[in-house]
């Protein structure tokens, strides 16, 4: 048998005014019909730009280059015009995209949606419209699809909006579907369902399927084969085990040795980016934590609770008198949570999206007043009123592209707190900015520049330096590894491990990704809706659950070991 | 992909520069815009007659054509005003007074609106309510009525008028401020300030302000554009200038009555003058805006 698809040589650079951008630069590979092939690499490595320059949408000033081939079904794709290659995608070559949030418009109903769909390659009655797109649903395993399809995107969940996206690019049998990252703005219980359907349709169909991620883990539980991307070429190719267990390229190596699933919780994870930043020099450094005494209530949560609301206005207030408007919705992100966290201990917080940790997060640095509740630091309050107290404890953020102010310098960031603050003078702030940049191994000649010149891992560094300039006893990490590659990722996680065992700092880790967690922490809080389901040890937590969500949470991991 | 490099690394202004100059009617607006301002500023080094000094003016001379020789062997290029005074000269002297009243009072209601939107979208609130609602108000008024009641209260003169102004217009600075600061307020670089913890004003001056600049400036081109073009108006309706600062407005109003018996020129040159200043910051203005705003990138 043939292969469906044969990439031979495939360049796609963009030409823009600086020069010429090489996403992907001479790759090829093929796949076979009915074949899985999962496309891993970090961000830059190219892997999306592959998947889109397979069904011709690459967009200025970028293009698909001179003696670039792709055959698929024998036909060659590269050099067609908009309208043939219109006449095959979502017929022949369909795509899923990452964000469900973004891929369905939200002003039509589904069952339009799908109609569009089956309309732009063939005619078909209403009724046949509602017969296929409730059958369409229906494939995806979604509940109820008679109803459901007269819905519109808002009522669905982001899970389901993702299986409509599946649904969408299944409808015409496609020979090939072109999945990006589709799993990877869900929580973890969604995607292990969705990896379920995806995989059972796939091989009920026969269908082709590229399914491009970052995570090695997800891609090892759906593909066949495994094609490693860096830097717009293929480093690896080849079976999943083969790729897994017996790794030939030295960054595919790296890129599995990163995983903290794959090492010994609490120790340093090998990290080629750690080792290029150079070691952490903890001499020098003043926190008032170093060699304070042991606190089993260093930190201590008494019924705290969140209450989101809106107030009602007087008109609102009128027409709800007279029966015309109800309440304002709220939501009661966090419910009466008590903790405690000893000094110079790591609590790893753990909650799917809208579980309310951020929020706990967040009150427990002070940055949002709870609703009721006290929170004492080393006893004393973190608020005054609505405003913070005190400098004790300080935070970091998920994303280091956020939470870094683009138009101020990494020393003017950095400098900004402990200059108010009186922990240094206006005019000994260069040196003490210097010393903490050392601490987390960024060069301080770097300290003018702004944060745009910066990668991910870098940056986040950075916001790490910033909040131990302030020389806090606590830090709380919201999702600090989440938006990082899992090289970066890997060397974050050393960072924090490092500093807390030179610095004597007590760690609040809120994350969904449960392996981090279980390496990093010490003690783990499962939060649900708002609620604490399960507190304990993390040995205990990852071995020995509990609570049935607990178990289902680390069920639904993706492992490499199958 | 913009990792630290060090060799080629180009400045933001450069690369702004870069980009500007690849549209061709913003670069000859902008070199048309800069040549009026320094018209203006070294007016009195420039042109061939003191518009103000009454003796040098030929009452004899009044009215004539362009291209007149005047009688002390003057060239009045664009012909002479109904007093005799050298229309080139009054015009010149004209946009140096209304590009004054624009930028003044451009430059005021910039301010006022960076300060009071900026603070409004921090603070949040009752008080963000408030200052929202009553900018709604006056927005919903007719620029030209508000600046028109103003200034026929305040009587004439260049404060009154710079005043006037800057109450019709600062409205539309405290709308757009206030709309990119409470954008920004949401961003975590805003929360990780307030989690250090910094204060408000440091948070608002340092953090809020910088980030909300672009939308302002855009509107700060087009409000100075609109603001010479109120003033002309107010002038030419009676209300604006004394007649002792003649700005083009009141110019135009001068010729207005010759019009129709053949002397258009009187009316029509700082009427061009006018239309050339006013259309050449609004280009600038626009291709500024086209690079600033992301969505209409190419």
């Amino acid at each position: 048998m043939t292969d469906l698809l044969e990439v031979r040589d495939l360049r796609t650079w963009f030409h823009t005014d600086r020069g010429i951008v090489k996403s992907v630069d001479g790759i090829s590979f093929s796949l076979k019909r009915g074949e899985v092939m999962g496309l891993v690499g970090e961000s830059g490595s190219g892997k999306s730009i592959t998947g889109f320059s397979l069904i011709g949408l690459i967009d200025r000033p970028g293009r698909i280059e001179q003696g670039s081939s792709i055959r698929f079904g024998g036909r060659e794709l590269v050099g067609l015009d908009e309208r043939e290659l219109r006449g095959i995608r979502g017929k022949d070559i369909s795509m899923v995209f990452q964000d469900p949030m973004m891929t369905l418009n939200p002003v039509v109903r589904i069952i339009d949606q799908i109609g569009m769909a089956i309309r732009a390659h063939e005619a078909a009655s209403d009724a046949e419209v509602r017969r296929r797109a409730v059958e369409a649903l229906a494939r995806v395993r979604i509940v109820d699809p008679e109803q459901k399809v007269d819905q519109y995107p808002h009522e669905f969940s982001g899970g389901m909006r993702q299986r409509v996206a599946i649904a969408i690019a299944l409808l015409h049998r496609p020979r090939l579907v072109i999945a990006d990252e589709p799993t990877t703005a869900l929580d973890v219980s969604v995607q292990a369902e969705i990896l379920k359907v995806v995989k059972a349709l796939v091989a009920e169909m026969g269908t082709s399927l590229i399914w491009i991620s970052h995570d090695l883990a997800t891609v090892s539980s759906i593909a066949d084969r495994i094609t490693v991307m860096r830097r717009g070429q293929i480093v690896e190719a080849g079976p999943v085990r083969t790729v897994l267990d017996a790794p030939a390229h030295p960054y595919t190596q790296a890129l599995l040795d990163a995983l903290p699933s794959r090492s010994k919780p609490g120790e340093l994870l090998a990290s080629g980016a750690t080792e290029a930043a150079g070691q952490l020099d903890p001499s020098m450094l003043r926190v008032a934590a170093i060699g304070a005494p042991a606190d089993p209530g260093f930190v201590t949560a008494r019924g705290v609770d969140k209450l989101f609301q809106r107030t009602a206005g007087n008109l609102r207030r009128l027409a709800m008198r007279l029966g015309l408007a109800g309440a304002p919705p709220q939501v009661h992100a966090v419910k009466s949570a008590s903790l405690t966290i000893a000094r110079g201990e790591i609590l790893g917080l753990v909650g799917e999206s809208g579980s309310g940790k951020s929020t706990l997060g967040r009150i427990l640095c002070g940055i949002t007043p709870p609703t009721a509740g006290t929170v004492l630091v080393g006893g004393e309050p973190v608020m005054k009123g609505e405003r913070k107290h005190g400098t004790r404890v300080q935070m970091i953020f998920q994303d280091p592209f956020a939470s870094l102010d683009p138009r101020r310098t990494i020393f003017q960031s950095v400098a900004e707190g402990p200059v108010a603050h009186g922990l240094c003078t206006r005019a000994e702030a260069r040196p003490y900015v210097e010393r903490w940049l050392r601490a987390v191994a960024f060069d301080p000649a770097l300290a003018n520049r702004y944060p745009h010149q910066f990668s991910g891992g870098q940056r986040q560094r950075i916001a790490i330096a910033r909040a131990l300039a302030m020389q806090p006893e606590m830090l709380v990490c919201d999702e600090p590894v989440a938006s990082l590659d899992v090289s970066i990722q890997a060397q974050v996680i050393n960072l924090l491990m490092e500093l807390r065992r030179h610095l004597n700092l007590t760690l609040l880790f809120i994350s969904h990704d449960l392996s981090v967690v279980h390496h990093l922490c010490d003690r783990v809080v499962v939060m649900r809706h708002g609620e604490f389901v399960e507190t304990g040890t993390a040995a205990r937590i990852f071995h020995a659950p509990e609570q049935p969500y607990t178990r289902m949470l680390l069920e639904a991991i993706p492992r490499l070991e199958s | 992909m913009s990792v630290a490099s060090s060799a080629g690394s180009v400045s933001p202004l450069a690369q702004f520069w870069r980009e500007f100059r690849r549209n061709k009617v913003a670069v000859v607006a902008l070199v048309v815009v800069a040549l009026i301002v320094f018209v203006a500023i070294f007016a009195p080094l420039i042109v061939p007659q003191d518009p103000y000094d009454l003796k040098s003016l030929v009452l004899r001379d009044a009215r004539r054509p362009p291209g007149y020789v005047g009688r002390d062997g003057m060239l009045h290029l664009l012909g002479t005003d109904s007093q005799g005074r050298d229309l080139l000269s009054a015009i010149v002297y004209g946009l140096r007074i209304s590009l004054q009243m624009g930028l003044m009072a451009g430059a005021i209601a910039f301010a006022i609106g960076a300060v009071v939107g900026c603070s409004a979208a921090y603070v949040g609130g009752r008080i963000e309510a408030l200052v929202m609602r009553i900018v709604d108000i006056q927005l919903s008024f007719p620029a030209i009525l508000l600046a028109f009641v103003v200034a026929a209260i305040l009587g004439q003169g260049k404060e009154q008028l710079i005043l006037a102004l800057v109450f019709a217009q600062y409205a539309y600075f405290v709308r757009t401020a206030h709309g990119a600061a409470a954008a920004e307020r949401q961003k975590d670089y805003v929360q990780a300030a307030l989690s250090v913890p910094m204060g408000g004003w440091f948070v608002i001056t340092r953090h809020i302000l910088p980030n909300a600049l672009p939308p302002l400036i855009v509107v700060a081109t087009v409000q100075v554009a609109s603001a010479i073009s109120l003033e002309a108006t107010l002038s030419f309706l009676g209300v604006g200038l004394p007649a002792t600062e003649p700005s083009l407005g009141m110019l135009i109003a001068n010729g207005f009555q010759y019009l129709m018996s053949g002397r258009y020129w009187i009316a029509i040159y700082p009427g061009v003058a006018l239309i050339i200043l006013i259309m050449g910051i609004n280009l600038v203005g626009d291709q500024i805006r086209d690079q600033l705003n992301p969505r209409l990138r190419k």
